[in-house]
């Protein structure tokens, strides 16, 4: 047998395809990955040390900055989370406003998601930039709505920032008659195609005993075959009144990765129907009036929120000491720990499958490094 | 050429010679870097409709000055070589890859326009494609960069492999014709009013989508543009080149490109060939030619686009196999029916009893169609019947999983 | 209705793998075909308008075509005056720089020159914009709304300390806050006008109404003149408003406001290119109504002039008020070197 030689690659902080400023140190032998090390840290920010020394309200836009493609989902996590430290009671018309911009910007981010990993793979950018044509169109409601188009800051204590009105609901029901095109559309581009199917099937498999072993959540983890969703295991806002179904997929490869987050955004559009359905009357209120926003001081204790968010489990800790600012603020962020099972996932693929691996994780550094 | 110039300006035949030659060269060279231009540009635009955008339209009318403002700006830039290259090797690869390219288009047919009739046409382009290969490797090894180094590996092992089907490919319009020259291939398709194409032979459809294909490799075009993928190898060999030498290496590429659109233009459309190209004859009918031969090559470069638009990228192994476990085989099998084409079509006294089942063969006024008829059902039968065979071969094989483990891994299997 | 009233169903659904037996091209096939499709219609079909388009070409040719920003859109905090008193609606009660999470919003109170007591307006007010997140909570908190929101999205500059605006820079007349927003306004209008009246009788003299330009109590009629005055006035509402369509519909531009924006951006050019043209006319304008300094006035046109900078009728008549001498002395330096400035830039 000829006597190969291994190459010790470095893939990033800065390199076309690491979503940001990640890094993996890359074995090869040939083309074949022997060894993969993830490395990050890169986009430090301390937003954990920030959140105890900022107010309850004050760390709200930060947390639009940890997923900075859905910081409708981080508000509303962390809004919950203080809600719960706090004993606060939410409207119902906030609830379902949360819902439906949480499931806006699951279709956003499973939109530009899967255009990213497509664009891994090589397609190019032609279903990204579909992709973005429906993100812009849903990050101009947000805009509309929340005076940004993607660092919201949405969310309040008790309710939202701003009530949405009879525009908004027609312009989304606008934008909701063109989703559907756009997912066939998507749909058809490529997932019958023979390329697409010899290098997504069977490649970066992450057995469901790993999975569960990794604690990956979301797409990844249902991909994998176990069907755990907080929307129905925990149901959080309104979540409980909706009829949707939980894809998942049987394999647990960028396969099936690729399928489950298509089908979520076909359930995430199922769910909009209905919050549009049930939307109470505007007389209920967007906020809670009670709740002091700028001074509140929960009492002394501890939360922890979560909700589901596109990448997976998103959770807030927050450790009250009675004061203005947490004692203590932790971020549970489902892109940093799905990225841990990326070794696993990539050891013995090639080296072009890794790239690929990684896209379906779907991470955002904004969120692995807080 | 060489005769106008002796004969209007007096001029000594080596003179003569030597100044038709430098104009031919000087057009060529121009009309690649024009045709390279526009092709940027061209492809820009078509992949942003696709992609429900504009595309470049600010420089100019539609933004058609766009790519010189890109040369502009490339040569403008700071032109820098890794401390640990090997200079000479980094400097002379985009020189190997830019000459290897301009020497295919000396065979370029361009309409009725033939710069240089070789007898041996289709084999120069196919030899002087592997040139390529060259200027890849230097580059790749010279960069000192491990992803310039993946690449031009890759590109090489890429080169190799789809050169095979890419010749063979040409084979059946070579034993169809009868010759490698691409002034001969181009004049034996003028017929039935100029459309007398050999893609409309099933011999000739195969060998088209055969050769197409395997082109698409060699001028690197996704799907396999394997050793420039920058979603992996951030530029390939190309990764540690700036400014005008890593512009060298897009013009190599895009010429390339612009050469296999005009070559498969040339042997399997009919070239300048087409509907009133001889009807009108002399100048008139050049410029025809001239035009339909654009419309076939920017037809085919538009398909280019169109597959970049859509797929993804093969894998490497993905990518050998493709070549040699799908287009070998069915390369093969397309010489096999293209000489059974040419034996029903031709054979007279050779083989007496093709004439007493379908009549003598028919002449260019006269076509025999129950031979012609005989021969396209038996070569579509036999292609399909391989087509079918290969790739239900190829299915079975995907099905199986193809993920080494750990323990192989241990074990250096 | 309680959270518990319905119960929403579901199934878990495993997703269609489609594993076919055999794959023969068609797959790939359907997607070139789709592509073909979309490169059809965006080559043949019109221009994308509304929301529920997926096909058509989607770009907006940016510095021609706009989107119309929606009214509740954020960018940088201003802060306001009233157009009919020139008093500011700032008392610098801190709420915004308390509430302020990049804390970038530093105020410092204006006292009353004869007893020393604090005022309920600003001697200055300084945002770093350089370090503002956009957050929108001093907007928000604001118990006075003096401090809101702009549209103005293009503050690119090369200078960097410039980002650190000052209470002069801040300043807009509530005229202009009403152009981009006018259903917000309206909604806090009247308290707001209300809350502004009780101010006035607890601020002393001119304390209020002369931006922060602390460099005297005597420019009164300065800042009384200013808003009367048709030329700076009028610029200052009408620039802004023709530049950003206060429309609240979002999406695509429609053919009138195109129409509208490519005059106001025409008007622009035109300003631009005019230099001197409107600003002087302010200027003099502001120069008649107060009787100052030829010279002083001087400065308010070439500051105006700079391209992107606040309307004039904000800034002119602060350097108006020019009354001791070293200051005085600067501002001729400024306008000196305004005007060369001017000069070459021409």
């Amino acid at each position: 047998m000829l006597k190969t030689e291994e190459l010790r690659i470095n893939i990033g902080p800065q390199h076309p395809s690491t979503h940001g400023v990640f890094r993996m140190l890359v074995t090869v032998d040939g083309e074949t990955l022997v060894d993969l090390k993830p490395v990050f840290g890169y986009l430090h920010r301390n937003h954990e040390q920030l959140g105890e020394v900022n107010s309850y309200l004050q760390n709200m836009p930060f947390t639009d900055r940890l997923d900075y493609f859905n910081s409708m989902i981080n508000n509303h996590a962390y809004a919950r989370s203080v809600e719960m430290l706090a004993g606060i009671e939410v409207p119902e018309r906030a609830q379902y406003i949360r819902v439906i911009m949480d499931e806006l910007s699951r279709i956003l981010n499973h939109a530009t998601a899967l255009g990213f990993m497509l664009g891994d793979m090589g397609a190019w950018q032609t279903a990204l930039l579909w992709g973005l044509r429906e993100r812009e169109k849903i990050l101009d409601l947000f805009e509309y709505v929340s005076g940004a188009r993607m660092m919201c800051n949405y969310a309040r204590f008790g309710g939202v920032a701003r009530d949405i009105d009879d525009y908004f609901i027609t312009e989304t029901r606008k934008l909701m008659d063109g989703l559907p095109h756009y997912f066939d559309d998507f749909e058809g581009l490529l997932t019958n195609s023979e390329i697409m199917l010899a290098r997504a099937r069977n490649i970066g498999v992450l057995p469901k005993e790993l999975a569960l072993s990794y604690s990956v959540t979301g797409p990844v983890l249902r991909a994998s075959g176990v069907p755990y969703d907080i929307r129905r295991a925990e149901p959080y806002a309104v979540y409980d009144r909706f009829d949707f179904d939980i894809p998942v997929g049987t394999v647990g490869d960028v396969y099936d990765r690729f399928l489950v987050r298509i089908a979520e955004m076909r359930q995430a559009y199922r769910i909009l129907e209905q919050a549009f359905q049930q939307l109470p009357e505007a007389g209920g209120g967007h906020i809670n009036p009670k709740v002091k926003q700028q001074s509140l001081k929960p009492p002394i204790g501890e939360a922890y929120a979560r909700v589901e968010s596109p990448k997976g489990e998103l959770g807030f800790y927050l450790v009250s000491d009675g004061t203005g600012n947490a004692y203590r603020y932790k971020v549970r962020a489902p892109s940093f720990i799905n990225l841990t099972a990326l070794a696993d996932m990539c050891k013995g693929y090639k080296l072009a499958d890794a790239m690929v691996i990684l896209g379906s994780i779907d991470i955002v550094m904004g969120e692995v490094d807080r | 050429m060489v005769e106008t110039f002796q004969q209007t300006f007096g001029a000594p035949l080596w003179l003569a010679v030597v100044l038709a030659s430098g104009l031919k060269v000087t057009l060529i060279l121009v009309g690649g870097s024009l045709g390279m231009m526009f092709l940027t540009w061209y492809e820009r635009r078509a992949i942003a409709y696709m992609q429900d955008r504009r595309g470049p339209n600010r420089v100019g009318p539609q933004g058609s000055l766009q790519p010189i403002a890109e040369a502009i700006k490339t040569m403008t830039k700071e032109d820098t070589t890794p401390l640990e290259a090997d200079r000479v090797v980094h400097f002379l690869a985009p020189v190997v890859m830019l000459a290897a390219t301009v020497l295919t288009f000396a065979i370029i047919p361009w309409g009725n326009l033939f710069p240089s009739d070789l007898s041996v046409g289709v084999l120069f382009f196919v030899a002087i494609g592997g040139l390529h290969t060259l200027g890849m490797l230097m580059a790749g090894w010279g960069s000192n960069n491990k992803f310039a180094l993946l690449g031009g590996m890759r590109g090489v092992a890429q080169m190799v492999s789809y050169e095979i089907p890419q010749v063979m490919a040409v084979i059946p319009i070579v034993l169809m014709t009868g010759t490698m020259s691409m002034q001969r291939i181009v004049e034996s398709q003028s017929g039935f009013g100029g459309l007398g194409w050999n893609v409309f032979t099933p011999v000739g459809f195969f060998a088209f989508a055969l050769f197409f294909v395997a082109s698409l490799a060699e001028g690197e075009r996704t799907p396999f543009d394997i050793p420039e993928a920058d979603s992996e190898i951030v530029a390939g060999y190309m990764t540690e080149y700036t400014g005008m030498k890593f512009a060298v290496f897009y013009l190599a590429n895009y010429m390339t490109n612009l050469a296999i659109c005009f070559i498969t233009a040339s042997i399997f459309l009919g070239g300048g060939n087409g509907p009133g190209v001889n009807e009108l004859g002399g100048f008139l009918g050049g410029f025809l030619s001239l035009i339909y031969f654009f419309i076939k090559a920017l037809f085919l470069f538009f398909i280019m686009v169109l597959i970049r638009a859509t797929v993804p990228r093969l894998r490497v192994d993905q990518l050998m196999g493709f070549a040699w476990k799908f287009l070998l085989p069915l390369v093969l099998v397309n010489i096999l029916s293209s000489a059974l084409w040419v034996a029903i079509i031709r054979w007279d006294q050779q083989a007496q009893i093709f004439t007493q089942w379908f009549g003598a063969p028919g002449t260019a006024d006269a076509p025999n169609f129950v031979r012609l008829g005989v021969a396209v059902a038996v070569t579509i039968m036999i292609n399909l019947g391989a087509l079918v065979m290969v790739m239900g071969l190829n299915n079975r094989a995907s099905q199986a999983r193809m993920h080494t483990t750990d323990e192989e891994l241990a074990l250096g299997l | 209705m309680t959270l518990a009233n319905r119960q929403g169903t579901g199934a878990v659904v495993p997703v269609e793998r489609n594993d076919q037996r055999f794959r023969a091209g068609q797959g790939t096939a359907a997607g070139l075909s789709i592509v073909f499709r979309k490169f059809r219609k965006a080559l043949f079909g019109k221009p994308n308008s509304d929301r529920s388009d997926t096909e058509g070409q989607f770009n907006v040719q940016y510095p021609e075509e706009r989107l119309s920003l929606p009214e509740a859109y954020r960018n940088m905090p201003i802060l306001l005056f009233d157009d009919a008193t020139g008093h500011e609606l700032c008392t610098s009660c801190f709420q915004c720089e308390r509430v302020c999470p990049p804390q970038v919003i530093h105020i410092t109170q204006a006292k009353d020159p004869a007893t020393g007591k604090p005022v309920p307006s600003a001697a200055e007010f300084i945002i770093e914009y350089d370090t503002c997140m956009s957050c929108g909570y001093c907007a928000e908190v604001c118990p006075f709304d003096a401090i809101k929101m702009d549209h103005d999205y293009e503050l690119s500059t090369s200078n960097h300390p410039e980002l650190d605006v000052n209470y002069n820079r801040l300043l807009r007349p509530v005229s202009y806050y009403e152009t981009i927003a006018p259903t917000l306004w309206n909604d806090v209008r009247e308290s707001a006008m209300k809350k502004l009246q009780n101010n006035i009788k607890r601020r002393p003299g001119a304390i209020g109404v002369d931006h922060g330009q602390k460099v005297g109590a005597k420019a009164a009629p300065a800042a009384v003149a200013r808003p009367a005055d048709p030329a700076g006035a009028g610029a200052s509402a009408v620039v802004p408003a023709a530049k950003r369509a206060p429309v609240a519909a979002i999406g695509k531009t429609m053919s009138e406001e195109k129409l509208a924006k490519l005059q106001s951006i025409r008007a622009d050019n035109q300003a631009k290119r005019g230099g001197a043209g409107a600003p002087v006319d302010s200027a003099h304008a502001v120069e008649a109504a107060v009787g100052v300094q030829p010279d002083t006035a001087q400065v308010a046109a070439p500051d105006a002039a700079t391209p992107g900078s606040v309307a004039p009728g904000a800034t002119g008549p602060v350097a108006a008020v020019g009354t001791s001498m070293s200051e005085e002395k600067r501002a001729k330096l400024e306008a000196i070197r305004a005007a060369k400035r001017a000069q070459g830039g021409e």
